[in-house]
């Protein structure tokens, strides 16, 4: 589906007026004082009128990130936990000073009644999908959190609802956007290990055990089968909100809640991060009792094209520990939050020059999200490269759950020769749920 | 007359036939070739259900025949006791007690120095307090409520083995719990292949273990909490000794109260690394491949009467599956599938009787389980089965999604 959109046109102040499902048209009740455009405020029509669908941990810092800008304007949040919505409008109204910030349950409404320039997207992986897609077709530019998804094809339609809608995208692989990792990615790009021949990536270690923990009420506000959504049924356990991140239903643990970070600068430093490996081989220790049944460890060992070889695995198992470390002719740089180590140290002293290759910078990711929104260039994140950086885990998840050495093609997306490996490049959905992809 | 005989021989012959050609063929397969004498009879822990739990173990492996050679009881005359040491691959101790007579710990000594095979099971290493080269061929050991001890103690701190020569008593119990095993030498036959960290469940540790430690190569060790009266450091808990021209295998694990409360020695863990380390002082090497079961760095694992469940007797414990009971079963089967070769023939066995599983009773969560693993490992062969379950609402939403999984090709 292509489609032409006049995004200035769309960005009016008035686009803040809606209809609601009742078909009563709302007005905001004040116009607050920075919407007159004084005092180096952002005129209405400028801004960026702004949604947000998952109000969660990270759906809510997200959130007061772009509130903090003065070139946005938050008007409506949507979550199925009606406490964290209530709570997410309040933030938005207390910054406004009214009562305006419209909240939605369910975001297929959201999406029906909203029109919007910007949307951000935190939610557990097994919905990323769906409602990336949803938004996209509406036109809609957005911020959404890493994972890109919870299985390679699902990641492959979010890049293409991407691409045919002509919308902006940014992921919130906000590493990209610290000088550390930019530099480190920028003495790599431009040789001064030579050639590099071996990289390493760092996750944290996993996981915790909870055991199996009672069928308990659902919590007043939380619609447990809305938040299940394409994923099996099941009762609830009082496992919901962050710790979904621990059963494969919703998520592959700290693998690929972390590939999204570590891979992703990997990657970028490499020059890899619109391709993939074409070899993949992992062990992983999965608990055998308890809910939680991600890996708690990993260690997974790739080839890329060029012979270069890559090993994602927990912290503790590598040398350099968490990060990434690349290994070349000259030594070898790890780059990680904490900084930047190396040997020889003296690599990092070293400056990138007149000639060198400069690599796209950014030094506030939300900001940088914001700027695309009104340039219509590409972000420093956008969905194809989310998609590269996930699928290395999503690819070593499937290699450690059938237990065999995979061929890659990383053009056409499949294993090679592995019809059951590509069975599961995809985790079906419960009706009524769909992806149209 | 004839006549009967003839359908005699059908009848009875081809199962005779077909009998001894499985005996034999059994036989062939595994042939009992190392003679072991466990020696027991005096203990601090149950003797009985241990050298049981222990003949079992070895003869489980197909590479031993166990005698067991019991002491008198503690107190009584020790004079006749004389085992034959020398008739055997390997020497099972199981004993903490009364002194042997002086010949017969010459023999023993004799015994190791000319080659022979030791397994010095946990409780061992408390005997003979007064024999020196005891001490040796233990390696380390200990005696509760001693003031001193022969040697040093020897532990893991901070990334490296700590020899401490300060004096103290040896070897005092933590309680009985779950622990992680490192296994710190992963190039031994013992331990190679095996995974490097996993747990042990249900055993004390045996901690501040003392001796010459001479020729003395640890293995694995344990971390003693010094919460759970422990010493808050790693103690070693598998080790060998080279005493002579004998090989000593020392496993430090192996708790047993009674008959019915053994699960130290029902850990796979305890068991391959036991049949193992017999096997390595048996004969120096070891042939044995490592259990796919073999517990993780997170999850033990046990095998009741000491072998692996048979597929079908697996299935019907997943029968009874009910999600929030324990995943033991369903992560069994599924780890079963992943390390098996994944050649087409080796699935389509599964597949057969996972089909046969959903055709019979079972509970509903069982066979949503069953769907799930089927809709990556299975085969067009089990479209039908579930497209049957997928019209029963109980399994509607499993059999779709295996199905979806299989039609996408």
């Amino acid at each position: 589906m292509f489609k032409s959109k006049d995004k200035t046109n769309r960005r009016k102040f008035i686009k803040t007026t809606v209809t609601t499902a009742l078909g009563i048209t709302v007005f905001p009740h004040i116009i607050p004082a920075s919407a007159l455009g004084k005092n180096g405020q952002v005129p209405p029509s400028d801004r960026i009128v702004m949604g947000a669908i998952g109000v969660g941990s990270m759906g809510t810092g997200n959130m007061i990130g772009f509130l903090n800008k003065k070139e946005t304007q938050f008007v409506a949040v949507c979550d199925v936990d009606e406490k964290r919505n209530n709570k997410a409008k309040q933030l938005i109204d207390q910054t406004y000073k009214n009562s305006d910030c419209r909240k939605y349950h369910d975001f297929r409404e959201f999406l029906e009644n909203e029109k919007l320039d910007a949307v951000s997207i935190a939610l557990p992986d097994h919905w990323h999908a769906i409602i990336s897609v949803a938004v996209a077709k509406k036109g809609m530019d957005i911020y959404g959190e890493k994972p890109l998804a919870r299985s390679i094809k699902e990641g492959r339609a979010i890049v293409d609802a991407v691409e045919q809608n002509n919308i902006i995208w940014q992921t919130g692989s906000w590493q990209r956007s610290v000088p550390n990792f930019h530099h480190a990615c920028e003495l790599i790009r431009n040789g001064r290990l030579g050639k590099i021949t071996y990289v390493e990536v760092g996750l944290p270690d996993g996981g915790k055990s909870i055991g199996t923990p009672p069928v308990m009420p659902v919590p007043e506000g939380l619609d447990w089968n809305f938040w299940l959504g394409p994923a099996p049924t099941r009762s609830y356990r009082g496992v919901c909100h962050w710790d979904w991140r621990w059963i494969m239903d919703y998520s592959g643990g700290q693998l690929t809640d972390w590939a999204g970070h570590h891979v992703d600068i990997a990657h970028w430093g490499l020059g890899l991060d619109r391709s993939g490996p074409v070899e993949v081989e992992g062990k992983g220790i999965y608990p055998r009792e308890g809910i939680y049944d991600v890996a708690v460890e990993y260690d997974i060992h790739y080839m890329y094209e060029n012979g270069m070889k890559m090993r994602v695995a927990n912290r503790s198992r590598l040398p350099q520990g968490m990060g990434a470390t690349w290994y070349g002719e000259k030594g070898w740089i790890n780059v990680d939050r904490g900084g930047l180590t190396a040997d020889d140290p003296k690599i990092l002293d070293e400056k990138i020059g007149e000639g060198d290759i400069k690599l796209y910078e950014s030094k506030d990711h939300h900001q940088n999200f914001l700027d695309c929104v009104k340039s219509r260039k590409e972000t420093i994140t956008p969905a194809e490269i989310a998609h590269r950086s996930i699928s290395v885990a999503l690819i070593g998840e499937i290699a450690m759950l059938t237990g065999k050495k995979l061929q890659w093609d990383p053009v056409k997306e499949q294993f090679i020769g592995n019809e059951i490996a590509n069975r599961l490049l995809f985790r079906p959905y419960r009706k009524p749920w769909e992806l149209d992809y | 007359m004839k006549k009967i005989i003839s359908i005699w021989s059908k009848l009875l012959i081809i199962p005779i036939v077909l009998l001894l050609t499985s005996t034999l063929f059994n036989a062939c397969q595994q042939q009992p070739k190392h003679k072991v004498l466990i020696v027991t009879g005096q203990s601090t822990f149950n003797w009985e259900a241990s050298s049981e739990a222990l003949k079992q173990i070895l003869e489980n492996s197909g590479l031993f025949r166990v005698n067991v050679h019991i002491s008198p009881k503690q107190g009584e005359d020790m004079s006749g006791f004389n085992p034959n040491f020398s008739n055997y691959d390997l020497v099972v101790l199981n004993y903490n007690g009364d002194p042997w007579p002086e010949q017969t710990g010459i023999s023993f000594v004799d015994y190791i120095k000319a080659g022979g095979g030791i397994v010095v099971f946990q409780s061992a290493n408390s005997a003979f307090p007064d024999w020196k080269e005891y001490h040796e061929i233990i390696g380390l050991g200990g005696w509760k409520n001693r003031d001193e001890m022969p040697g040093n103690y020897l532990y893991w701190e901070e990334d490296e083995f700590v020899t401490d020569t300060s004096q103290g008593y040896g070897k005092l119990f933590s309680k009985a719990e779950t622990y992680q095993v490192v296994n710190r030498d992963t190039a031994h036959p013992v331990t190679r292949g095996l995974p490097e960290r996993w747990m042990h469940a249900d055993d004390i540790i045996i901690n501040r273990l003392k001796g010459p430690a001479q020729n003395l190569k640890v293995l694995s060790t344990a971390f003693s909490d010094s919460l759970k009266d422990g010493t808050g450091r790693h103690e070693p808990i598998l080790f060998t000794v080279e005493f002579g021209e004998g090989r000593i295998f020392h496993t430090a694990m192996g708790y047993t109260v009674s008959d019915e409360e053994k699960s130290a020695l029902e850990c796979v863990g305890f068991i391959t690394t036991f049949q193992r380390g017999a096997e390595w002082a048996a004969t120096g090497s070891v042939t044995q491949s490592v259990p796919v079961d073999f517990p993780n760095a997170v999850s033990t694992h046990h095998w009741e009467n000491f072998l692996p469940l048979s597929l079908d007797e697996l299935m019907a414990k997943i029968s009874r599956y009910k999600i929030g009971m324990s995943r033991k079963y369903i992560s069994d089967l599924s780890n079963r599938i992943r390390k098996s070769d994944g050649s087409p023939e080796t699935l389509l066995e599964f597949e057969k009787k996972m089909l046969d599983f959903l055709n019979s009773e079972a509970t509903i969560d069982s066979k949503n389980f069953i769907c799930k693993e089927l809709s990556w490992m299975g085969s067009g062969k089990s479209i039908p089965t579930l497209e049957k379950l997928a019209k029963e609402e109980a399994t509607a939403e499993m059999a779709a999604f295996a199905l979806e999984r299989l039609k996408v090709e």
